[in-house]
């Protein structure tokens, strides 16, 4: 665990992230123009609002515009014939080994914003644990699904 | 036993006890309402209702569950409306567990409990009363394909229908003894959390004790002699010791764990007894826990992490493996039960001196939060947030000094505190994931936190963390536990690509 797995994730992770955040922020905005029609009908005191408004500003161009390319250059993975290797975390960077034999079973899932860019995310789990690489192409991840699907078909007699 | 047979009548009173159990809610609700509007009449007509309904589908269920032991496998059905049938084969049963409540040793039945691989956290099938007889039987069947040799059972049966070592190949066996349950009693912490409790509820109490009552009994207690007082507060103490005594040997009472060819048997308990089974595949680590009384006396409960199984409100998400023992009789203890287990190491790689400020600033975070509010609202009180201060402080250093892995070829020892201590062995192959976390600031001290995964109950994970451990020792525990044949970190080209 010296040294960060290879394999970075798809680019286009960044612009489907972007667009959930862009898509949470929305609702907040949403919420926030409610709190201000509120606060003028029922003249509530303004500053809270105020308050409200820097914070959302601030957050929004930060969620939107930094955390994703944070997030994405962080992203690792690498997966090796015996063991997969993951690499996340913008504040706390978490490197995670799992054995190959200890997989159970591997899934590709897409929402409809991964499939708008054409990606997939992928699930691997173990009998005590479970782990994802976020979005890949939707090709390489059905081909490292089968991958992964079939470097873990490894006869083991335990659990 | 090759026809359908039915559970013992008993069942009949053990459904209507469920079914009265799971209506208790809706009861009560319909009682409150019913008194509310004073129609006492339409109580008695619905409590009449319902205690025909109980009896009758306590009655239906009972006749409509037919079990059958055949070749190969267990075959249930039941269902009064809906009939289930559901077929467990024999290689794939796990454990069997047989019980024995108050009322299953008034009639000489068992409650057998049969458990597979599969997950979730219901059991397979169980069986809630029927003969002891039948039920060593079923289990001697299933579990070690015995032949119908029922002369053994049946004339322990008669005798006295208490469940007993009856098994063949007992390698080992252990027993608590009646100072062990003494002492494990006196140190179960009951006695602590009953205080607590009791002191909790007197302060949320004294609110609504009107203050002249409160008043005239302080001036009461004051006016008695101190020796009364002193004596007073003995016999609470005397008296909350003594529950901690008896609980701890009821449920333990006659604890004998035996080590057989491929299981681990347990039976105990005075009152209502149990016996499990334990297929030594299924345990993914074993572990000593002392808590902060038992410690200081060197005495500490053996337990082990099971794969799967179910969770029932009777046990713990770790199975007692013996509930109280010395340290040093531990390392004797595993040789003779699971000689295959690594003994506890002499000594741990402890955390570096420098990791300790994060063990100490984590543990004072709250108390430092709470003196806020408090200094704000409540200042008097300024000692409570303090008290808390110096034992988090207390609490940070000793875990500090107590977190530690260890290595021995296959096997991984962690040592850790919550509150209790606990020591916990594992072999490279229960391991399901290597984690290590770090952030900035453990970066720049060279720090990593690393956790590992195995199998817990109820196909849950159990997930080991040593904090703040030296950057250095984590890589190295993760070469150890890498699969990876070639092509390692260390073959690689430094520099290569950047170390983002």
């Amino acid at each position: 665990m010296r040294y960060a797995p290879k394999e970075q994730i798809a680019t286009d992770a960044i612009k489907a992230w972007k667009m959930t955040a862009a898509l949470v922020m929305l609702i907040v905005w949403i919420m926030l123009v409610v709190g201000g029609i509120l606060t003028f009908v029922f003249d509530f005191p303004q500053w809270p609002l105020w308050i409200a408004i820097g914070i959302i500003v601030l957050s929004t161009y930060f969620v939107i515009f930094k955390l994703p390319n944070i997030r994405w250059r962080r992203w690792r993975y690498e997966v090796f014939d015996q063991e997969i290797y993951i690499q996340h975390g913008i504040l706390i960077v978490t490197r995670t080994l799992i054995p190959m034999v200890r997989v159970q079973h591997v899934d590709t899932k897409q929402g409809p914003i991964l499939k708008k860019y054409n990606l997939a995310s992928i699930t691997i789990s173990t009998a005590a644990t479970t782990h994802g690489i976020p979005a890949l192409y939707d090709e390489d991840a059905s081909n490292l699904r089968d991958r992964i699907s079939a470097l873990a078909r490894v006869d083991e007699d335990d659990v | 036993m090759c026809e359908p047979k039915r559970l013992h009548p008993v069942t009949v009173i053990f459904n209507m006890i469920r079914f009265v159990k799971e209506a208790a809610l809706g009861l009560l609700g319909i009682g409150v309402i019913a008194i509310k509007d004073g129609a006492f009449f339409y109580i008695g007509i619905a409590v009449v209702v319902l205690i025909t309904i109980i009896i009758v589908s306590s009655l239906l269920a009972w006749y409509r569950f037919t079990y059958e032991v055949s070749e190969d496998e267990l075959r249930v059905k039941y269902g009064v409306f809906i009939r289930k049938k559901r077929y467990i084969s024999k290689n794939r049963i796990q454990s069997i567990d047989l019980t024995q409540s108050v009322i299953h040793r008034i009639f000489g039945l068992v409650s057998v409990e049969i458990e597979t691989a599969g997950s979730g956290s219901d059991k397979e099938a169980s069986l809630k009363a029927v003969t002891y007889a039948d039920g060593v039987n079923i289990r001697n069947q299933l579990k070690y394909g015995a032949t119908t040799d029922t002369g053994d059972a049946d004339a322990m049966s008669e005798s006295e229908p208490v469940l007993t070592e009856d098994t063949p190949h007992v390698l080992h066996a252990e027993k608590v003894t009646f100072r062990q349950l003494f002492i494990a009693g006196t140190t179960s912490g009951s006695l602590g959390v009953l205080l607590a409790l009791g002191g909790i509820a007197f302060s949320e109490l004294e609110q609504f004790i009107p203050e002249h009552v409160y008043d005239e009994a302080w001036g009461w207690i004051v006016a008695q002699s101190i020796a009364i007082i002193v004596a007073l507060v003995g016999l609470i103490f005397f008296v909350l010791w003594l529950l901690g005594i008896a609980g701890t040997m009821i449920k333990y009472g006659n604890f004998t764990i035996s080590r057989h060819a491929d299981d681990l048997f347990i039976t105990r308990g005075l009152l209502e007894k149990k016996q499990i089974t334990i297929p030594l595949k299924r345990i993914q680590a074993i572990g000593f826990k002392q808590s902060l009384l038992r410690q200081p006396f060197g005495y500490g409960t053996v337990y082990a992490e099971i794969a799967g199984g179910s969770l029932d409100d009777n046990r713990e998400f770790s199975t007692i493996l013996f509930p109280i023992m010395k340290k040093k009789h531990v390392n004797r203890f595993l040789k003779n039960v699971l000689p295959e287990t690594a003994v506890m190491p002499e000594t741990y790689n402890s955390v570096p001196a420098r990791s300790r400020k994060f063990y100490v600033i984590r543990m004072i975070l709250f108390p430092l939060a709470l003196f806020v509010p408090v200094l704000i609202y409540a200042r008097s009180f300024w000692w409570v947030p303090g008290l808390l201060l110096v034992g988090a402080c207390i609490l940070g250093f000793k875990r500090h000094r107590d977190a530690g892995v260890q290595r021995e070829n296959k096997w991984l020892h962690i040592r850790t505190r919550g509150f209790a201590l606990n020591h916990v062995v594992m072999h490279h192959k229960r391991i399901q994931a290597f984690e290590k976390r770090q952030h900035l600031i453990q970066k720049h001290q060279a720090l990593a936190t690393m956790e590992v995964s195995i199998v817990g109950m109820a196909a849950g994970g159990r997930h080991y963390a040593v904090l703040d451990m030296d950057d250095l020792e984590a890589d190295t525990l993760s070469d150890w536990f890498s699969h990876r044949k070639e092509d390692g970190d260390a073959m690689r080209i430094k520099g290569s690509f950047t170390d983002q």
